[in-house]
């Protein structure tokens, strides 16, 4: 093992266990913003240090600093301490684990060896993901359990019955995605997305797939308790459901644990149904060949995109009430030129590429960065998603919920499969 | 029989409406349209930028109490117990004692005010036989540190000003 091989793991645990925990802060601020600005007001924007508010970012800083320095409490009518502390953790753990298989960039070729770029190179996939969801509702029982409390008991009855309904609609759905793609691994189905169908049409699951995808998104949406979903925390019958005896840093991870959880599964259906790190109509291989004319385009275009963006930024940036020398037009100003300066280098690394050696391994790196992008942005259009349903509907009643899994997804999935299996007979 | 009777559709029961999903979409655009729309101008939020702007306080609204006074800067009240007798939430202490300035008999020596009790129905104000206690300071935001600074006594109720002139307050009804 030399130390190129170190480095690479290194970095690819790092990516694999620290970007979900970065990807918190942003989801609670896209939460409480989006929330916000979908019902007509401004969410969370006062908290600021020395007035810099970076948009209603530092209110995360806020938030997890009151949650650490608040008191622990454990109640003393709870008798099994050990299972009241273990639970959050492994929500937590299980959530963060998880996105582990998830590939974030294709196989990386490096002086004639290939590593393979996800956080445990392993060829489980998919399996993975669902034994691993499976098991976080552990957690949400044994908190529910341990904490002798009838909404909690109630609250993790709930969440029980429904993450083992719909883990069923969930499975089937994949089934018929291995029919289509033949492989459990999830780089093998990324890949696969990465060609064309008729020539012109990116190969995406969804497109593949359209029944099936739907099915693994509601099942998806219901796996990581989110609303429609979220009668396992219903507040207005169960008060807050497995976690109401919870507080501080315990209350912290469960919360942590429930984004990281959307993080992860918005990265799966990305990669089963979105072509994951696949830029559309760029496979690896093209996206190498023509790696100095992608830089080109992207020197292009980022000023242009730059430019718009610093000026919605001046323009949403400024106090709604006079003022005089207003404070945030001059924070505008800086985060205007930080973009700028980010831009700068940017264009500079670009530059780099544009004349660096070609076929070398700079190539090979630049589209390895390109395809991480291309992941977390459409990962941070999935989590939106997620967000606009949460905003959008109301929740489900628990027959309602049961009647959707075993009537209509049950039955769908099962079609699906049919349908997938008898084409690709025929066209085998 | 006259009234006029309106069927409501029931809605819901469509295969359009039963496929679930292009009802969700519908929603779904329908709550999109207002995020892009105060994403592309925040000024368009339904918002007001409370501390630094200040809600309009209309005449009729109750605000915090005060004692009005005579031309001469003494109090009108005459510690008649109307308002204390009136008060539903028992917030209002009067003592009274003898007035020397011919102008009645009587005069509060103490009168407490309890705003942690207090709800703001305003009966005290509709019960005062001399228009003496009003609730026309316009303030709505009353912050203390512990509860004793919540007990307004006499010289705090007749030293706040009214927030509206005297026309106005009569032409708002009260």
């Amino acid at each position: 093992m030399s130390m190129l091989d170190y480095l690479m793991i290194a970095i690819r645990v790092a990516f694999s266990a620290f970007v979900p925990l970065c990807f918190v802060a942003v989801c609670v601020w896209m939460e409480r913003r989006g929330a916000g600005y979908f019902q007509d007001r401004s969410g969370p924007n006062r908290a600021g240090i020395f007035g810099f508010r970076a948009a209603g970012l530092v209110q995360n800083l806020a938030d997890g600093l009151k949650l650490a320095f608040k008191e622990d409490v454990i109640s003393d009518h709870i008798k099994h301490k050990f299972f009241f502390v273990i639970a959050p953790i492994i929500v937590f753990f299980t959530a963060v684990v998880s996105f582990a298989v998830v590939p974030f960039a294709d196989t990386l070729v490096l002086g004639g060896k290939s590593y393979i770029m996800q956080g445990i190179p392993i060829d489980l996939g998919i399996l993975w993901f669902l034994a691993l969801a499976g098991f976080s509702v552990y957690g949400i029982i044994l908190a529910g359990w341990s904490s002798s409390n009838k909404y909690g008991i109630l609250g993790s009855l709930r969440s029980a019955a429904q993450v083992i309904s719909y883990e069923i609609p969930m499975g089937l759905a994949i089934v018929s995605l291995l029919v289509v793609y033949g492989t459990v691994n999830l780089n093998e189905m990324a890949q696969f997305q990465g060609k064309l169908l008729f020539g012109f049409i990116p190969m995406w699951g969804a497109i593949l797939q359209p029944l099936g995808m739907v099915i693994f998104i509601i099942a998806a949406f219901a796996e990581c308790n989110r609303t429609p979903f979220d009668l396992a925390e219903g507040e207005s019958e169960i008060v807050a459901g497995f976690h109401v005896e919870y507080s501080a840093m315990k209350f912290a991870v469960f919360f942590m644990g429930e984004y990281v959880a959307m993080f992860a599964s918005s990265a799966i259906i990305v990669t089963l149904f979105f072509g994951g790190y696949q830029i559309p109509f760029l496979a690896t291989d093209t996206l190498i060949k023509f790696a100095k004319p992608v830089a080109f385009l992207l020197m292009v275009v980022l000023p242009i995109v730059m430019y718009f963006f610093t000026g919605w930024i001046k323009r949403s940036n400024v106090s709604h009430y006079p003022r005089e020398n207003d404070p945030r037009v001059f924070e505008a100003n800086i985060y205007i030129k930080c973009f700028w300066g980010l831009t700068v280098i940017l264009e500079l690394v670009l530059i780099a590429i544009l004349l660096s050696a070609s076929g070398g391994a700079a190539a090979n790196i630049f589209v390895a960065l390109l395809q991480i992008c291309t992941l977390l942005l459409k990962v941070t259009m999935m989590i939106f998603v997620f967000i606009w349903v949460r905003w959008t509907l109301p929740r489900f009643r628990y027959d309602q919920l049961q009647k959707l899994g075993w009537q209509m997804l049950l039955p769908l999935a099962l079609l699906n499969i049919f349908i997938t299996s008898a084409v690709v007979v025929a066209l085998s | 029989m006259g009234a006029k009777v309106k069927t409501i559709e029931r809605k819901g029961s469509s295969l359009q409406e039963r496929l679930y999903l292009i009802e969700i979409f519908k929603g779904m655009g329908r709550t999109f349209s207002h995020l892009w729309r105060n994403l592309l101008d925040n000024r368009k939020l339904y918002v007001r930028h409370y501390p630094e702007v200040q809600p309009e306080i209309p005449v009729r609204w109750r605000g915090r109490h005060r004692l009005t006074t005579h031309e001469d800067q003494s109090v009108k009240c005459v510690a008649c117990y109307m308002c204390q007798t009136n008060c539903p939430a028992n917030c209002i202490m009067i003592e009274a004692g003898e007035r020397l300035d011919d102008k009645a008999e009587k005069m509060p020596v103490k009168f407490n005010i309890d705003l942690l009790e207090c709800i703001y129905c305003g009966y005290c104000v509709e019960a005062c036989p001399v228009d003496a206690i009003r609730m026309d300071t316009g303030i709505y935001s009353v912050t203390g540190n512990n509860r004793e600074s919540f007990v307004l006594g006499l010289e705090e109720l007749l030293a706040t000003p009214g927030a509206f002139s005297d026309e106005e307050y009569k032409k708002g009804g009260a």
